[in-house]
């Protein structure tokens, strides 16, 4: 093997992609080339790196040194200085938001700094598409153990002992899941994993899939051992290629080295995995829908008992876990159950993966030891809001099934029980923040529209209830709210509830409810003044501008988008009522505040009225 | 197949029309309902039809008086008697008028369908009614989905795998590739249909050559990918879902690409835009353009 002076890990997940790592890459290459240095350096494409607001993002290996925003334009200067000159470039690296100096080493970024990485153990790090890169990190050493030295028993009990709880969502605990299934008898059993990432602002599985596949299939070739199952699927959405084409390198290759197929490591032990794709249905995140999914029928969930350990897939005992949960039980096998307990609460043990989205200045994903406090997420390592003179509102958790969180509850630990007591849920980890420009109405509105969308329409509480509640909260944001439908809103969503038979109807209405316990206000306001403070219900919102605020600098005047202001130079303008669409233009350009969000104009003057004021 | 067979059904029972619309439409028909002979001449005054099925026995106008009017002033259009009181004299005088067939009431939706299709098929034999192409797609495509059935067949619950592969191979998947497949894995094709109306990955619609999806994940409607999409929708003046006129742009909406660092995210082909703006979106179309 030869041996090179630096790596250099230039992040090819999704995102970085997106904003340019492939051109990144050859201008990178053909500048080692130019300047001699293609013999000392290697450039390697590794998975997400979890930063991807600052992509295309790498770092260089052995000093760690992390460089962002990489533009093809830089990378000349890069190569000179860093690899020639041996002086790490600045100009490309974090800045620390106040004092604005550099902050040249990944670990000491706040955002790289607070992490654990155990699920992401190999992120960044690994060409995700080599067995050898993996296997030097440990991979694969969990899986013989588990074949050549331990019974089911044995791992079950490790599982049991280290506490792990599924991270699909409902958070049960993966070792008496493993235990029901190796208990059950039957000819053929199944192994299976979802990979039908579905919430919307949730992308963990799809980033552990994309940089390190080779950590669920060895997940998956230990349960299957331990639960005896021969057969296994990847159940992976269509609409992550890289994904797929990553998981299908890998199976290839493991097929290929002995670790797939018959009698791996020579254990005796066969195991066949393919990877099955789904075609877009969110209810197929629930247990008993996907496996419908996978015999080629619709999607629609089923009552249990009997639970799928018993008869799941084909009516075979099945287990089916989530990306996330696998790719942790490779490092439990291998350090122990008392290793995973020593991060995260007696009931929460270990880390979590969360996507951090929405209004906040460091996106990207982050691994949490469980019980830190939320606060420390979103302020520490997410940075905080995004634009400076926002206030942060709310943080929503779980997706579609969770819930808002306000700032008054910024303080709770992050564990399944905390965070349900608040309402929302863990979920699968989306964490989407919100600022004060967020009306919490349209957002639960935009819950419901998702929900009411994915029913599959089995119950009927879920398919009508949804659209009822959906029905009511459009009539709120456009004007028509009436007394007495945030009670009704509630009764709907308790019946709901109670009556739906999977996770998608008895979880759907929690968006709604917690926004009206926390933010009823602005249900009130809706309906009873016709005022959406956050002014994004244009039908309840009308702009004004403040004149002792107002310098007359002229920049809403032309952004505005149907010439609704005016006024002159370094004098207080003025919003034309009349013309005004409500767009919110001028409110999101004003750098001094001066546009004032007040309730929707009674009536609204006709525009004939409108000609003599902008000629006068 | 049938997309553009227009039939105008004549009864003065509801229940009538509806269940024939019930029948046909299923099959991909157009179907309008009259409920008198007048008004089925003014919708006809409007309208060009290719099938008129009507009853005879009808308050204001019966049915020969319409056919009378239909062979004066629409010689064209071919027509199907739907009655529950045949008289010898009455279908001998419908038959010198020149229906092409009859269907006694009640009736089966075998029997209906059966006749309806016989009565394309003899209008299209006289030319009247355009021969579309059976198969708008090459043979080699057919082939290719005839491929794939095959080397599925023998797997249990490869509909969906089967689906996808024909999709990619299609561009969609309009109700004779779904019939197809049907038949070609032994399936009913009400299974078969139940399966892509079920997915939101399957479409029955062409796209255009760019396919746009605009992303409606949390973290893209935080950042207001709602302005976004409008501006798209007006740039290309069509609504999600469709196509424009010439063929080149089609817009869906997808729940969460799973690219939230970019937010708010649209894809072209299988190009991620992030961090789209509605300015940007003018600029993302003009590449395509």
């Amino acid at each position: 093997m030869e041996k090179y002076r630096a790596n250099l890990l230039l992040c090819a997940g999704t995102g970085c992609v997106a904003t340019g790592t492939p051109k990144v890459r050859d201008a990178l290459k053909a500048e080692l080339e130019k300047q001699g240095l293609a013999d000392e350096i290697k450039i390697v494409l590794t998975g997400c790196n979890g930063f991807c607001a600052e992509g295309p993002v790498m770092l260089v290996y052995p000093e760690e040194i992390f460089y962002q925003k990489l533009t093809v334009n830089e990378i000349p200067k890069l190569v000179e200085e860093h690899f020639l000159k041996g002086r790490p470039y600045e100009k490309l690296m974090f800045k620390d938001i106040e004092k604005k100096h550099a902050i040249p080493l990944m670990n000491d970024i706040p955002f790289f700094k607070l992490q654990v990485l155990r699920v992401l153990r190999n992120k960044g790090m690994i060409d995700p598409e080599s067995l050898d890169e993996y296997i030097a990190r440990d991979g694969y050493t969990a899986a013989a153990t588990a074949l050549n030295e331990m019974t089911p028993e044995e791992i079950i009990k490790v599982m049991k002992d280290s506490g792990l709880r599924g991270r699909g969502g409902a958070g049960f605990p993966t070792g008496l899941k493993w235990e029901f299934a190796s208990k059950s008898q039957a000819d053929q059993k199944y192994m299976l994993c979802n990979g039908d990432e579905g919430d919307p602002g949730a992308f963990m599985d799809r980033s552990v899939m994309e940089a390190d596949p080779h950590s669920v299939i060895e997940g998956m070739i230990i349960g299957a051992k331990t639960i005896g199952a021969s057969k296994g699927v990847i159940y992976v959405r269509a609409e992550y290629p890289l994904a797929v084409e990553r998981l299908q390198k890998a199976i290839s290759v493991c097929l290929d080295s002995g670790l797939l197929g018959e009698n791996i490591l020579d254990s005796g032990f066969n195991f066949n995995l393919e990877i099955y794709l789904g075609a877009g249905a969110f209810v197929c995140g629930e247990e008993t829908a996907l496996m419908r999914s996978i015999e080629g029928q619709r999607g629609m969930p089923r009552p249990r008992p009997p639970f799928p350990a018993h008869k799941g897939l084909w009516d075979k005992p099945s287990v089916l876990n989530n990306v996330e949960t696998l790719a942790q039980i490779a490092p439990i096998i291998l350090n122990g159950a008392d290793w995973y307990r020593s991060l995260g609460t007696e009931k929460s043990p270990g880390s979590k993966v969360f996507a951090l989205t929405g209004d906040i200045r460091n996106v990207g994903l982050v691994e949490v030891p469980m019980g830190i406090p939320l606060k420390t997420i979103i302020y520490d390592i997410g940075g905080g809001v995004n634009k400076k003179k926002k206030k942060f509102k709310a943080v929503q958790l779980g997706g579609p099934s969770g819930g808002c969180i306000p700032q008054e509850l910024i303080d709770i630990p992050v564990t399944y029980e905390d965070i349900v007591k608040t309402g929302a849920i863990v979920g699968s980890g989306g964490m989407v923040v919100m600022d004060e420009d967020t009306c919490m109405v349209s957002t639960a509105k935009f819950f419901l529209e998702f929900t009411a969308d994915e029913s599959c329409g089995k119950c009927t509480p879920c398919r009508v209830g949804t659209r009822v509640m959906l029905d009511m909260l459009t009539d709120i944001t456009e004007g028509r709210g009436k007394e007495g439908d945030i009670e009704t809103l509630q009764d709907l969503s308790k019946d709901i509830i109670a009556t739906s038979l999977c996770g998608l109807g008895q979880t759907a209405p929690n968006p709604v409810l917690t926004t009206i316990k926390y933010f009823g206000h602005e249900y009130e306001a809706h309906i009873k003044e016709h005022w959406c403070h956050a002014g994004i219900c244009s039908d309840l919102c009308s702009f004004h501008i403040v004149d002792d605020l107002c310098k007359g600098c002229g920049a809403c005047m032309r952004g505005c988008p149907s010439n609704a202001i005016v006024g002159e130079k370094k004098k207080p303008h003025r919003i034309i009522q009349e013309l005004c669409l409500q767009c919110r233009s001028c409110y999101d350009i004003c750098k001094f505040g001066s546009i004032e969000i007040r309730p929707a104009l009674e009536t609204k003057p006709e525009p004939a009225v409108k000609d003599e004021e902008v000629t006068t | 197949m049938v997309d553009d067979i227009k039939i105008l059904v004549v009864d003065d029972e509801r229940v009538v029309i509806r269940s024939v619309e019930m029948v046909l439409k299923a099959e991909g028909y157009d179907i309008e309902g009259a409920s008198s002979g007048k008004d089925a001449i003014l919708k006809m005054e409007q309208n060009n039809y290719n099938l008129v099925l009507t009853d005879l026995n009808m308050p204001e106008m019966d049915g020969i008086t319409l056919i009378r009017w239909l062979r004066q002033q629409k010689p064209e259009t071919g027509i199907v008697i739907l009655t529950g009181y045949p008289s010898q004299e009455t279908i001998k005088e419908a038959l010198e008028l020149g229906i092409i067939d009859y269907v006694p009431k009640p009736f089966t939706p075998a029997v209906l369908l059966d006749v309806t299709q016989r009565a394309i098929e003899w209008l299209r034999k006289r030319g009247v009614v355009e021969e579309k192409p059976t198969e708008e797609f090459p043979p080699s495509m057919l082939d290719e989905i005839d491929r794939v059935i095959k080397q599925y067949k023998e797997i249990p619950g490869s509909s969906i795998p089967v689906l996808q592969r024909c999709q990619q191979i299609v561009g969609y998947l309009p109700p004779h590739v779904q019939k197809r497949i049907a038949k070609g894995l032994n399936l009913s094709p009400a299974h078969v249909h139940s399966i892509v109306s079920f997915y939101s990955y399957f479409t029955m619609k062409p796209r255009g050559d760019h396919n746009i999806r605009v992303c409606l994940g949390t973290a893209c409607y935080v950042k207001r990918i709602e302005e976004s999409l409008n501006k798209l929708k007006q740039e290309l003046k069509i609504d999600v879902g469709d196509v424009t006129e010439d063929k080149k742009f089609s817009i869906e909406v997808v729940r969460c690409l799973g690219a939230c660092g970019l937010a708010p995210v649209i894809v072209v082909d299988e190009e991620t835009y992030g961090a789209v703006t509605p300015k940007k979106v003018a600029e993302i179309l003009e590449e395509y353009a």
